[in-house]
């Protein structure tokens, strides 16, 4: 039974049998693993809003949780979903920018440029899509497709605000942390995005 | 602005914005679902091979540790200078002795010479041995 030193509270100590450290390491990876499961099905769709490829969603989902268990799994598990959501956009804006930087270079491809055989099989033809390449099976009705291309036409900061906040239910405080921004900007940001929104799809819906 | 207590009533375009988006999540397919299980077991396993403390590190490290200092210290002392020396010793007075025997022979010494045609077959036989190598001694 533990007991306390209840004269001096200064100095309170543990007096009850120490968990083991192997022990401790695998409860706080039991609760990671619950976290993550519970986490990664809105995560992975939150990064295909972003990226439209499946493929690279989920390789975006699995390098935020790889990254999220070796360096932050020790940190209190309140902390790991803004901590999650702010590696998981981080590695959504990187792909974003090399795929950025790939066009600027093929459009810069003498090959490219020179050839007009090549027009048809450039692969940006393929990348930069406007129809997204969503499956069917990923589809819950026009709707949500029609709430997918808005979103990507939002700019990325207000999406994120929009997703972090709306779809997966973080307040300002842990959004702000997510984002790596005030709790001004994430309010700021939030509003403009249900605002833009609501006048792309308000005749819609 | 948007801060909203829990409970409190939503407005309608986020509510049903949020409703098709875990619609969308609730019909991921089996693939999916899947492959993102299988992903997220490999970030533990590979956060817990690098995540093993460095106290548990330790519980394995030490009888090994206490294993290597015995077998370094056995060797050490078997293995010492003292004893290489006195090995040493005795191989030189061995070969002291061969060399006379062999000098007695060179000089003609009889009963020298009468052990080597005692076992003339013997020497043979040996030194055939000792150029074939290892093989031929079985």
């Amino acid at each position: 039974m533990p007991r306390f030193d209840t004269l001096n509270p200064a100095r309170m100590v543990w007096d009850g049998p120490a968990p083991a450290p192997e022990e401790a390491v695998l409860e706080y990876t039991r609760e990671l693993e619950k976290f993550l499961a519970e986490i990664e099905r809105r995560a992975f769709r939150m990064a295909q809003v972003g990226l439209r490829d499946p493929d690279d969603a989920l390789d975006a989902v699995q390098d935020a949780m790889l990254k999220l268990a070796r360096n932050y799994a020790s940190r209190p598990s309140a902390e790991w979903r803004p901590l999650f959501y702010r590696i998981l956009e981080n590695g959504i804006r990187d792909m974003q920018r090399r795929r950025s930087v790939r066009k600027r270079i093929m459009t810069w491809l003498p090959s490219a440029k020179e050839d007009p055989d090549h027009e048809a099989q450039d692969p940006l033809d393929n990348v930069a899509d406007s129809a997204p390449p969503i499956p069917e099976v990923l589809m819950q009705g026009q709707a949500m497709q029609q709430l997918e291309v808005s979103l990507r036409a939002l700019p990325a900061r207000q999406r994120e605000a929009f997703m972090l906040r709306n779809f997966e239910g973080l307040d300002v405080a842990e959004t702000a942390r997510a984002m790596g921004c005030s709790q001004g900007s994430v309010k700021t940001h939030y509003s403009r995005a249900v605002h833009a929104l609501r006048e792309q799809l308000g005749e819609v819906w | 602005m948007n801060e909203q207590l829990p409970g409190e009533p939503r407005d309608s375009f986020e509510e049903r914005s949020r409703a098709l988006f875990h619609e969308s999540v609730d019909g991921l397919d089996f693939a999916l679902r899947s492959r993102l299980t299988q992903a997220r077991n490999a970030a533990l396993e590979a956060a817990a091979a690098r995540r093993t403390p460095w106290f548990s590190r330790i519980g394995v490290l030490a009888p090994a540790g206490v294993t290597a200092a015995a077998v370094l210290g056995a060797f050490l002392w078997l293995g010492s200078p003292l004893s290489q020396h006195a090995v040493t010793v005795a191989d030189g007075q061995s070969n002291l002795e061969d060399l006379e025997l062999v000098a007695s022979a060179d000089e003609g010494s009889g009963d020298a010479m009468d052990m080597l045609q005692d076992d003339i077959e013997f020497y043979d036989w040996a030194e055939k041995a000792a150029n074939s190598g290892p093989a031929a001694s079985s």
